[in-house]
């Protein structure tokens, strides 16, 4: 698999490197009677939080795998399955139950919430999230004009954020992360948001941050997206690692996998599942530094 | 954990893949810097600190007509109600000199620490979607709200202080009217740290966010808002509890230089002083403490 060649090879350097992350959330589960809209109250009293507990969901189990300098690698799976719980966890914005993320740079992750604070303006926009990075208000008047042109709004980048369509705001905060030239991008749906211009510019902003032995992350529920612009995917699915490999192979796979459910002949598609699952190579991670060693 | 996925592999028959992590060159991601890096990327922060801070003030009152001029017309109509009120139709004094003085002084410092403290305490839970979004020291959030609120404060004070000169009986200027500097600037400190101490609660337990209304309408009779300091005397439980209350130290701060012509008591600064520089340390480590946990809101 191309991951061991790289690594032993040393063809690239790791940009990000997970190691056996687990994300578990924890949510209440409410009784089905909830829905019914005439409970009486007092029976509620009497009989309180009867099907009330706390549900432990498994959003990420045990995901291991090497991201290397110019990989972009498309994340793919069905609704649920995990994909924007990863991002955050490589974003480090949720820290997984267990498990680590080591990381060459500080990963900038690219969401579909578009607004930052919807009253303000796009352009006072641009300038808390420049400031927010870490930019000064010198860089950020050096970059003001390259961000607007980026976003592709003209005299509207003066209007307040909450008269944009939904498309303007996430190519804003598109082009407000791009600014900082994150050396790992990673891109959650936010490019089926946008229009045929947004998507080529977005495309050649993924191609300068890997050409310059930089990583991209791209979740999509197009295949087709994620064949064209990626050089590597991976598949999950309910929290599981299943497959990483090429973006044809992989989609090929998906596809197949999809089509048995889809067909109703879930088991198959189950062992599917399963047999790429444990075709999957262990992976063991060993701090370099102190010669302290850590392996499962 | 262990020995089940080493059972696994060995079922499978899988191969390994060691990966060598060299941490020159990468590092964990998300982990909360130690608490002195904190405090410096906090420092790195500051132009975004003031810039939130600003941008808020503005947006706040963006929908109304007319705008900001809104930061002064509230404190001069509620100060004007005040006046009305129990200065001219009432014509009570409750035996205090300047009654209309010593209310809004009152009302208008007691205000800053509730609008400061509720605002601070919910900080985390109402900027999801900048937490989402950037990855920063979060403690610019409750900074840069307490910022806000002291920008906002400036005209109310101005206000407060053109009651005092313009209203009979009127007051002479002196320069005991200078304090009222550093006493704000001490109660800043304390409504950032009780707003920091109790935003990463709320975020865990958000029934708190009820009740801390409640606890500040104790708190607000427990700081003579609005009748004589004097009035818990036969009390002795409540007039200990009053003498360590910052909040009431401030506001008698405030009414001896403004209208008594009274330099504030050494003890009224230390305890003020105590308060504001204690709660701004707790704040500050409690809130680093929790640091990685704010991502999952």
């Amino acid at each position: 698999m191309d991951v061991s060649d790289m690594t032993i090879g040393h063809i690239a350097e790791p940009t990000v490197v997970v190691d056996d992350i687990s994300v578990v959330y924890r949510t209440k589960n409410q009784t089905p009677g909830r829905t019914n809209a005439r409970t009486s109250f007092l029976k509620k009293l009497r009989t309180p939080r009867r099907g009330d507990s706390v549900v432990r969901t498994t959003a990420l189990s045990k995901i291991s795998f090497v991201a290397n300098q110019s990989d972009s690698i498309g994340v793919i799976g069905r609704n649920g399955s995990g994909k924007s719980t990863l991002m955050k966890v490589l974003a480090g914005l949720i820290i997984p139950d267990s498990g680590t993320v080591y990381a060459a740079s500080n990963p900038i992750l690219l969401g579909v919430n578009a607004a930052l604070i919807s009253s303000i303006s796009g352009a006072q926009n641009i300038r808390l999230g420049c400031l927010a990075m870490g930019m000064s208000h010198a860089e950020i008047d050096a970059k003001f004009d390259d961000i607007v042109e980026m976003s592709g709004l003209e005299h509207e980048v003066y209007h307040p954020m909450n008269s944009y369509s939904s498309g303007m705001g996430a190519r804003l905060r598109f082009a407000i992360a791009a600014a900082v030239d994150p050396e790992i991008l990673l891109i959650d749906e936010a490019l089926n948001t946008g229009d045929a211009q947004f998507k080529e510019r977005s495309k050649k902003r993924m191609e300068h941050v890997t050409s310059q032995a930089g990583t991209v992350f791209v979740v999509s529920h197009s295949l087709s997206t994620i064949t064209s612009m990626c050089n590597r995917a991976l598949w999950i699915d309910k929290g599981d690692f299943i497959m990483d490999g090429t973006p044809d192979e992989v989609a090929k796979e998906y596809r197949n996998f999809i089509w048995r459910i889809n067909e109703g002949n879930a088991d198959y598609g189950r062992k599917i599942r399963a047999e790429l699952m444990a075709s999957l190579p262990e992976m063991r991670t060993t701090l370099l530094p102190n010669g302290w060693k850590r392996s499962r | 954990m262990s020995t089940k996925e080493q059972s696994r592999a060995e079922e499978t028959k899988t191969p390994t893949v060691s990966v060598p992590v060299n941490l020159v060159r990468l590092s964990k991601v998300g982990q909360r810097p130690d608490f002195l890096d904190y405090l410096v990327q906090l420092w790195d922060r500051r132009s975004f600190i003031f810039f939130d801070a600003r941008a808020r003030v503005q947006s706040e009152h963006d929908k109304t007509h007319l705008g900001t001029a809104w930061l002064v017309l509230t404190p001069l109509l509620s100060g004007l109600s005040f006046y009305l009120i129990f200065g001219l139709l009432l014509g009570t004094s409750k035996g205090i000199d300047n009654f209309v003085g010593y209310l809004i002084i009152g009302v208008f410092t007691f205000q800053m620490t509730t609008r400061s403290v509720l605002g601070g305490a919910k900080s985390l839970t109402s900027n999801t979607s900048m937490i989402r979004a950037f990855q920063f020291p979060r403690a610019a959030l409750p900074i840069a709200l307490n910022v806000r609120e002291l920008i906002s404060n400036v005209p109310v004070t101005i206000v407060m202080l053109l009651f005092i000169i313009f209203t009979a009986p009127a007051e002479e200027i002196t320069w005991r009217w200078l304090l009222i500097v550093p006493a704000i600037l001490l109660q800043f400190l304390f409504n950032l740290g009780i707003g920091m101490l109790l935003a990463p609660l709320i975020l865990k337990i958000p029934d708190l966010s009820m009740l801390i209304s409640f606890v500040v309408r104790f708190w607000m009779y427990a700081s003579a808002v609005f009748f004589a300091e004097t009035r818990f005397d036969q009390y002795p439980i409540m007039r200990t509890m009053m003498d360590v209350n910052p909040v009431f130290q401030v506001i008698k701060i405030i009414r001896d230089s403004l209208l008594y012509d009274t330099t504030p008591s050494w003890r009224a600064w230390a305890v003020l002083g105590l308060w504001a520089l204690g709660s701004v340390a707790a704040g500050l480590f409690v809130f680093w403490r929790g640091e990685e946990s704010y991502g999952r809101v």
